[in-house]
């Protein structure tokens, strides 16, 4: 026994305990091969999946060095069978080969010929399979590259892609680092997709995703195709690329429901691409409409199902995808990886929080109780309705009043799902309210009102899910959202995550209605913030109502 | 001959004696009357394929070659006929093999005046045992028969030594592929291959092959057989040596060699994975007991949920089931819950009942890892089970079950533990491949080996699945175990002297490799409660409350969640108690929302009463009530009150309204949907009877027979009345065979004898008195000249109606040798 600080479980997670003198050299070696799943405060899961020890071949690890590092961190010994089922599973990875042979285009050879002969046979591969040339060779159709290497992954033989990616047209991007320059993890963040070819980057809220989005158009030095959630999301890239990099204002193209323009840089909304006419998507020509060289998918979490089919269309071109948080309430994260490309790298939050680069949050739980007549509206409340009529209790408005007076000098947002209860909040709160239908003309109004400091308080919708970059913002409030989404309070978490100018630490409170769905729900949603590491506080509505306000830094 | 065997016994001494038994211990169960008999039984068939089961590959190649070297009158041989054929190796090792099987009675001295065996020498006559023709195979050495038996032309040609050599030499490449195929043997080809009929048929047409064909069978599908004369097998092995090559020494595994530490690291990891994974299998099963099937064993589908939520594969976890029921753990129940014994025979499982843990389960939960480890480990070596065969298919194409009766091996234990000994026999960190464990295995004891490569394999396997050898190396506490279980195998009564326990050095060795338990947990913000090693039983079980489990392994991980919670304050635990067992236990601070949850779980609990009561009274007016439950005429009601307006009495409705009655009140009853019940007196009646009238006619008196049964009855009583008859003619022991047996004598051994003495008969053409039961089941006796032994059947001559007579040999109850002969 060495006493390390992993330890390894049988289900294939990897527990490594933080405080640990050697946790730092541990974390380092086996990062390559095992999957952060969860950092809370003093021990780390770390996953062992087919997916994430294949990426590690693909990089160069051998089993060997994997086996090594496993047994030399490990507090007690690990299991023969598990030694044997990742040597096992690492020689899986390359016995295929994706290539482009001179005479005969894409083709998949096979190192090992039986693996061939049985992946050939498969029923799941048919149809993307060509001719057989030889016996160690089979021509793909170029345009099943995406799902072949999909499928090839479901039947447990990966191929190692050799057959590279086209150069797109070439655009002389550059960044502008005129007294700031890419933050470390960024470069890394950079670095990692551009030797992986394609992939995601995970990055806090708040952590600046844009300018490693940035810094790969500069890398690449191609025409650029954006994917973004929404016009003012798009609007805010567009600047951000202005101020950051070389680009001028001519070169970046809007390609929204406004305005259809395509440019070296183009910018597009999920969704217009994924508007129909008449039952057929009348905008996909976009995808074909220039040689991209490069393609980001922002908020790569929300990507909506129909872009994952005509991602596969693209797989000989570099796609990079951004997020805070893969966490899917659809499960589909595997999707992802396997049609934009594996996670090149990823963050946690708390790490980014010590470097300085996140603003320190606070998360606070604030329980009411609601009143007997709600309790009895409640508890006759048809099951769909429930959660309406928790999360939206009238008894939450002099909470959120409290709580906003408590922050006299700090801008504050409130979040919420319900639009009832937003009006209701407008009002009690005498501030102004953008919801779905407020136009962008009047949202990009009030965001700047709110940035240069005449508004206080702002009520959002759900269009403060994400993407919203008001940087002065430093409390959230959240009475309602949509049910148990994990993703949803990372994201508004991160609306509040800038760093401030001084310093000042956040605040992030959730109205719960006690006793109710609405409780069960907020756990839900707290899991994935939790398991990075913010500890939640609990505190009743009396606490924050009563008259000795309780001091909380 | 026989006497003279018999003879060569009684001139012995003690010790040479004691040395064939204890080589050969088979013949002393039971414990033969005299040496003659001593005798027969060392000659019988079974006895003597019992004695070349244990023997190795090279000394069966002598025995071979001692067969060869017989010569045509005197049926004899000698140590220098075997040298002369074992060619390429020491005279001396052969000698010793030699040696082997003269001490087994195998071979022995073949003077008919029975004088000293060891004055002969090298040129001393020996002899065979003539039953190991008929055990082993017809083609000693894997040659042929002399030409002299096959075709003449054929022994013509062998004859001229160069003509023979010529036409070898001159065979085309694809018949010499043919020739060499054969004369590694066995000789024997068929005719009917596509892809060999050229070839075949030039050598038959110059007569270096000969067809042979055996009259009054039924022609082969694939056509007619050839066969390699001796003479041409020995010439075109004249590389190798006449016998082929020989292996005097057993071939050393080379294999890859590993650090014992880690070879010892990895297998105790596996060892807490092996005990961790049996738990949460027998766990599951306790949660969802798994009915047993018809024919025995446990269904497909459950064997899937079980290894599913036990997070092991479908195989591993049919071999922990199978250990677990062979050490105890596991067994069947009715459904009512009454336990059944462990040891009931598992063959026709009735539906009612289903696979439980046992009581056993429970105590060894509290034994230590390593403790835990050995048991199923000892069980793993005793049990006759082959859990490989699980999931794959039977002779008739179904499914094998796990712990069905097909998966059951007898050979098993024995297999199992051969298997392992190559292993433990090789220095510490060895790791062979198991193909050449296997060709070990083949080469100590090859007619045993034959069609057990399967079950070598599968012991291997699951020795390396339950930790007792890792990284292809025996472990050392491995090694402990099978030397404890070893020693414990030299008793078979488990008696012995100085200790009745295992010794547990396997246990001891074990534990310091296994990780210490801990006692303290570490509680993070996420609700996640990570126990960073073994838990103390102590701390396993409060955690098992207050918990839910999500990874298990080196540490194991719980999340606490409101259900859990809820859980630990049903079985009794309060908030004080579990914000203390935390403080107690946590290594690191209780997050808030830890100690927020648990308040606001122990505030709810208990906001709903449920109870049970025979009965309630309920009223609006609530001073009603209270006047109800100040009068003292109706304490006895017990009555209690629930809410202001609502009294219950664990009496019934009856009762109740009685009493009430009784003391004044106007009580009206109400049914379960709450409307009024009116009652009125009901009249009592005794249960139905039927008339005597319609009784059944009287039935006095024994039933009639007629027609066919009375037929059947009278021929059952003449059939009785032959056989008695022809039993008076035979000898007093064939008779008694017939009746209860001989005493002293199980059955099983009495048929033994039976053949012995047939097998004798066969060879010296004497009569002898069968015993027999025919097809009606009468026992009959006749008087016989046995001709042949085989495929289940004598046939044998009957001389006074000159008849030839077959008689299934599992019918045979008793054979003595006719005294007037």
């Amino acid at each position: 026994m060495s006493g390390g600080p992993l330890i390894v479980q049988s289900d294939k997670t990897l527990l490594l305990e933080v405080d640990h003198p050697d946790a730092q050299a541990c974390r380092m070696a086996i990062a390559p091969f095992a999957e952060l799943e969860r950092s809370p405060e003093h021990v780390h899961t770390y996953r062992l999946t087919p997916l994430g020890l294949w990426n590690a071949r693909a990089a160069g690890h051998d089993a060997e060095s994997v086996v090594d590092s496993l047994i030399k961190f490990s507090r007690y010994p690990v299991p023969h069978a598990l030694l044997v089922d990742v040597a096992e599973t690492m020689d899986r990875y390359g016995r295929l080969q994706l290539a482009n042979d001179p005479s005969h285009g894409l083709v998949l050879r096979g190192l090992d010929k039986i693996v061939l002969i049985e992946v050939a046979k498969s029923k799941k591969l048919a149809g993307m399979l060509g001719g057989k040339i030889d016996d160690e060779t089979i021509a793909v159709h170029p345009s099943e590259r995406g799902r072949l290497k999909q499928a090839l992954l479901k039947l447990g033989w990966p191929a190692e892609d050799l057959a590279g990616y086209v150069d797109g047209e070439a655009h002389e991007i550059n960044l502008a680092e005129d007294g700031w320059t890419l933050r470390s993890y960024q470069q890394e963040a950079v670095d990692g997709f551009w030797a992986g070819g394609s992939g995601v980057v995970v990055l806090p809220c708040g952590a600046g995703k844009t300018l490693v989005g940035a810094a790969a158009m500069a890398t690449a030095k191609a025409t650029t195709l954006i994917l973004v959630t929404n016009t003012v999301a798009g609007r805010q890239w567009k600047r951000e690329l202005i101020a950051r990099t070389s680009l001028t204002e001519e070169e970046i193209g809007e390609y929204s429901g406004e305005r259809k323009e395509i440019r070296a840089v183009t910018i597009a909304t999920y969704q217009v691409l994924t508007s129909r006419r008449g039952g057929a998507f009348t905008h996909l020509d976009l995808f074909g409409a220039r040689d991209w060289g490069l393609v980001i998918y922002d908020e790569v979490h929300l990507l909506p199902a129909p872009i994952f089919r005509f991602t596969a269309d693209l797989q000989a071109r570099r796609r990079l995808g951004l997020t805070a948080t893969l966490v899917r309430e659809d499960g589909r994260e595997g999707d992802v990886f396997s049609l934009i490309g594996p996670k090149r790298y990823d963050a946690p939050w708390k790490d980014i929080e010590a470097q300085g680069w996140i603003a320190p949050a606070e998360c606070v739980e604030v329980r009411v109780t609601l009143t007997d007549a709600e309790r009895m509206t409640y508890a006759v409340a048809e099951a769909e309705e429930r959660y309406r009529v928790a999360a939206t209790a009238r008894t939450k408005l002099p909470v959120v009043k409290a709580i906003v007076d408590k922050h006299p000098d700090e801008p504050v947002l409130v979040i919420g799902g319900f639009l009832d209860q937003l009006h209701q909040l407008g009002e009690y709160l005498d501030a102004p309210i953008v919801e779905g239908s407020t136009t962008n003309k009047e949202r990009e109004r009030l965001f700047d009102a709110f940035r240069a400091g005449e508004l206080r308080t702002l009520v959002l919708s759900k269009v403060g899910n994400f993407s919203i970059d008001l940087p002065e913002a430093a409390v959230a409030i959240q009475v309602s959202g949509t049910f148990g989404s994990r993703q949803e309070e990372a994201q508004r978490l991160g609306r509040v995550l800038r760093p401030k100018a001084d310093g000042r630490q956040a605040h992030f409170y959730t109205v719960v209605s006690r006793d109710t769905i609405d409780t069960e729900y907020a756990a839900h949603r707290q899991r994935f913030l939790a398991e990075q590491g913010y500890a939640y506080t609990i505190v009743d509505a009396d606490d924050i109502l009563g008259p000795a306000l309780p001091q909380i830094d | 001959m026989a006497t003279t065997f018999a003879d060569q016994l009684r001139s012995l001494t003690d010790e040479a004696l004691s040395a064939l038994v204890q080589l050969r211990p088979d013949l002393v169960v039971p414990v033969p009357a005299d040496i003659s008999a001593l005798a027969v039984r060392a000659q019988s068939r079974g006895s003597v394929a019992r004695c070349l089961d244990g023997l190795d590959e090279f000394t069966l190649h002598i025995l071979d070659a001692a067969r060869l070297s017989r010569s045509e009158e005197s049926a004899t041989t000698s140590v220098a006929a075997i040298l002369e054929l074992a060619t390429g190796v020491a005279a001396d090792d052969v000698r010793v093999a030699i040696d082997r099987l003269r001490v087994r009675f195998l071979l022995y001295s073949g003077y008919e005046n029975g004088g000293d065996e060891h004055d002969g020498g090298d040129d001393g006559a020996l002899r065979l045992v003539g039953a190991i023709d008929e055990v082993t195979s017809p083609y000693p050495a894997g040659l042929g028969r002399p030409a002299d038996f096959l075709d003449p032309q054929t022994s013509a040609l062998c004859a001229d030594k160069a003509k023979l050599r010529r036409t070898v030499l001159a065979a085309p490449p694809g018949a010499r592929a043919v020739l060499d195929r054969l004369a590694a043997g066995p000789p024997i080809g068929a005719l009917g291959r596509e892809s060999v009929a050229e070839p075949v048929r030039w050598l038959v047409d110059h007569h270096v092959l000969v067809p042979i064909s055996e009259a009054g069978r039924a022609p082969r599908p694939d056509g007619e057989l050839v066969e390699l004369p001796r003479e041409v097998g020995l010439l075109l092995r004249r590389d190798t040596g006449p016998l082929g090559a020989l292996r005097p020494f057993p071939p050393i595994p080379e294999g890859a060699t590993r650090d014992p530490k880690s070879v010892d690291s990895a297998g105790a990891g596996q060892v807490m994975e092996a005990v961790r994974s049996t738990e949460s299998l027998l766990e599951a099963l306790a949660a969802e007991p798994a009915p047993v099937l018809r024919a025995g064993g446990l269904g497909v589908r459950d064997l899937k949920r079980l290894s599913r939520s036990a997070g092991v594969d479908e195989p591993g976890a049919a071999l922990l089931l199978e250990v677990a029921y062979a050490a105890g753990l596991l067994g069947e129940s009715d459904v009512a819950g009454t336990g059944r014994s462990v040891t009931v025979s598992r063959a026709g499982g009735a539906v009612d009942e289903i696979f439980l843990p046992t009581g056993a389960y429970d105590m060894w939960r509290a034994l230590s890892t390593a403790q835990r480890w050995t048991a199923l480990a000892r069980a793993w070596l005793a049990m006759t089970r082959q859990p490989g065969l699980v999931g794959s298919r039977d002779d008739r194409d179904r499914p094998i079950n796990a712990l069905a009766p097909d998966a059951e091996r007898a050979g098993a234990p024995q297999a199992r533990r051969e298997a392992l000994f190559v292993l433990a026999d090789l220095k510490p960190g060895t790791a062979p491949q198991v193909d050449e464990v296997l060709g070990l295995l083949a080469w100590q004891t090859p007619r045993r080996a034959r069609g057990r490569e399967a079950v070598h394999r599968d012991a291997l396997a699951s020795g390396a699945q339950l930790g007792v050898s890792a990284l292809g190396a025996i472990t050392s506490y491995g090694r402990l175990l099978l030397e404890d279980v070893d020693e414990g195998d030299l008793d078979p009564l488990g008696v012995r002297p100085g200790s009745t326990e295992p010794r547990g050095d396997a246990v001891r060795t074990l534990d310091a490799l296994l990780p210490a338990p801990v006692d303290h947990v570490l509680v993070q913000a996420d609700l996640s409660v990570v126990v960073p090693g073994p838990p103390e039983p102590e701390l396993a079980a409060e955690l098992d409350v207050i918990a839910e489990p999500e990874s298990a392994g080196g540490a194991s991980v719980f999340r606490v969640t409101a259900a859990s919670v809820r859980r630990a304050l049903d079985v009794g635990y309060t908030a004080a108690d579990l914000h203390s067992l935390f403080r107690r236990r946590s290594r690191t601070p209780v997050p808030q929302t830890l100690t927020y949850m648990i308040d606001d779980a122990a505030r709810k609990h208990g906001g709903l009463r449920a109870g049970s009561a025979g009965s309630y009274l309920r009223s609006d007016d609530e001073a009603l009530l209270t006047e109800v439950l100040a009068d003292k005429r109706l304490v006895s009601l017990g009555l209690r009150p629930i809410a202001p307006t609502v009294l219950v009495s664990p009496l019934q409705v009856a009762r109740m309204l009685g009493a009430l009655r009784d003391a004044g009140f106007a009580p009206v009853a109400e049914d379960a949907g709450g409307a009024a019940v009116l009652t009125r007196p009901k009249v009592r009646r005794a249960p139905t009877r039927t008339s005597v009238a319609a009784r059944l006619a009287d039935q006095s008196g024994p039933p009639m027979l007629a027609g066919p049964r009375l037929a059947g009855v009278v021929e059952q009583i003449r059939r009785g009345d032959i056989a008695t008859r022809a039993a008076r003619r035979a000898p007093v022991s064939v008779r008694a065979a017939n009746g209860q047996g001989v005493p002293g004598l199980t059955s099983v051994q009495q048929h033994g004898q039976a053949m012995a003495v047939l097998q004798q008969a066969v060879r010296e053409k004497a009569r002898v008195w069968v015993g027999y039961v025919d097809s009606h089941g009468a026992t009959l006796s006749r008087l016989v000249r046995p001709v042949s032994l085989s495929a289940g059947y004598l046939r044998a001559e009957d001389e006074r109606t000159e008849t030839l007579h077959t008689f299934a040999l599992h019918r045979i109850t008793a054979a003595v040798p006719d005294e007037e002969s």
